[in-house]
């Protein structure tokens, strides 16, 4: 038996402080809970999309690849169908947008044959080097975006759009 | 871009750059024996009109079919039409359509006439393609007209 006994008002003291301590928590955890949600959110669409092109048949020479992902616009569910430009530098798998940062046309590589190393936006002439830097003196105001890319099983699979790392 | 509110707010401030009208014709045929074509024609006109958007977002303002009754008269139809699209002073407007009677009307400009491709039976990959190749035959009269 120690000395040290506890006296009733202490016993008192310290259950109080456990049960009200157990409430505070029941009432914050929630809080807390909802406080950091947007965090433990799954992320949707960022997964990769699985395209029909070969990885070994992309080149230096930027090629068009088609991929197809269902779009849901309020209640509306549709299968949209966009396209990347994909090429290698070194090893490097690259996949840019063909959105053209000026109104939003799609562009084309060596769209114009005067140029035929660059993008080419066929409705206000606007230019993209290979990397996607604009070019300067036409309209576009920004260099054109990246896709996150990737290998899957010998086929490119394009992901998430995000803005160009490629232009310094 | 689209006759949609939010697309029509970046026509407003980018009017210099959007200079092209592009308005599907539209026949509406329900005749028992017609229905099938005239719905097909319009899946048509709509996919090759929703695809050149794609390509000219930045350019062109794409307008909902007009749709009219099989035995309207054309002709009203061109007025009133190319009455209302002079209000909003484009530089160029073009019509789509796979209506053949559109041919001998003479009172528009720019009528791209194209035959109707029934593209309902056809595979997700093979139609994207068909309606690629149909596209690649309008692009250049755009180019055209731009240049």
């Amino acid at each position: 038996m120690s000395n040290n006994r506890v006296s009733r008002r202490q016993f008192l003291g310290y259950t109080l402080t456990g049960v009200g301590g157990f409430m505070a928590a029941g009432m914050l955890m929630p809080m807390v809970r909802f406080a950091v949600d947007p965090v433990l959110q799954q992320k949707e669409g960022g997964d990769f999309v699985l395209t029909d092109q070969r990885v070994d048949e992309v080149t230096e020479e930027p090629v068009r690849v088609d991929f197809t992902f269902e779009q849901t616009d309020a209640w509306y569910v549709s299968e949209v169908t966009s396209s990347a430009w994909v090429y290698k530098e070194g090893d490097k798998l690259i996949a840019l947008s063909p959105v053209c940062k000026h109104l939003g046309c799609t562009v084309n590589w060596a769209g114009d044959p005067e140029q035929p190393n660059r993008f080419f936006c066929p409705c206000h002439a606007g230019r993209y080097e290979k990397n996607g830097q604009n070019v300067p003196g036409t309209p576009p105001l920004g260099p054109l975006d990246e896709y996150d890319v990737q290998e899957q099983d010998g086929y490119v699979a394009i992901g998430v759009v995000k803005a160009n790392t490629l232009v310094v | 871009m689209h006759f949609i509110g939010k697309d029509i707010d970046q026509y407003l401030s980018q009017r210099e750059y959007v200079d092209t009208a592009v308005v599907p014709l539209l026949e509406l045929n329900l005749n028992p024996s017609d229905l099938k074509s005239s719905a097909g024609a319009s899946e048509y006109l709509q996919s090759l009109t929703a695809l050149l958007e794609k390509q000219f977002k930045g350019r062109i303002l794409l307008f909902p079919p007009l749709s009219y009754t099989s035995g309207a008269d054309r002709e009203r139809v061109a007025e009133e039409i190319s009455a209302e699209m002079k209000k909003a002073e484009f530089k160029h407007v073009f019509y789509l359509t796979t209506d053949a009677a559109w041919r001998s009307v003479e009172k528009l400009e720019n009528v791209l006439w194209l035959p109707a491709i029934p593209t309902m039976d056809m595979d997700r990959n093979f139609k994207q393609s068909v309606m690629e190749d149909q596209l690649r035959q309008v692009l250049p009269l755009f180019l055209k007209e731009w240049s």
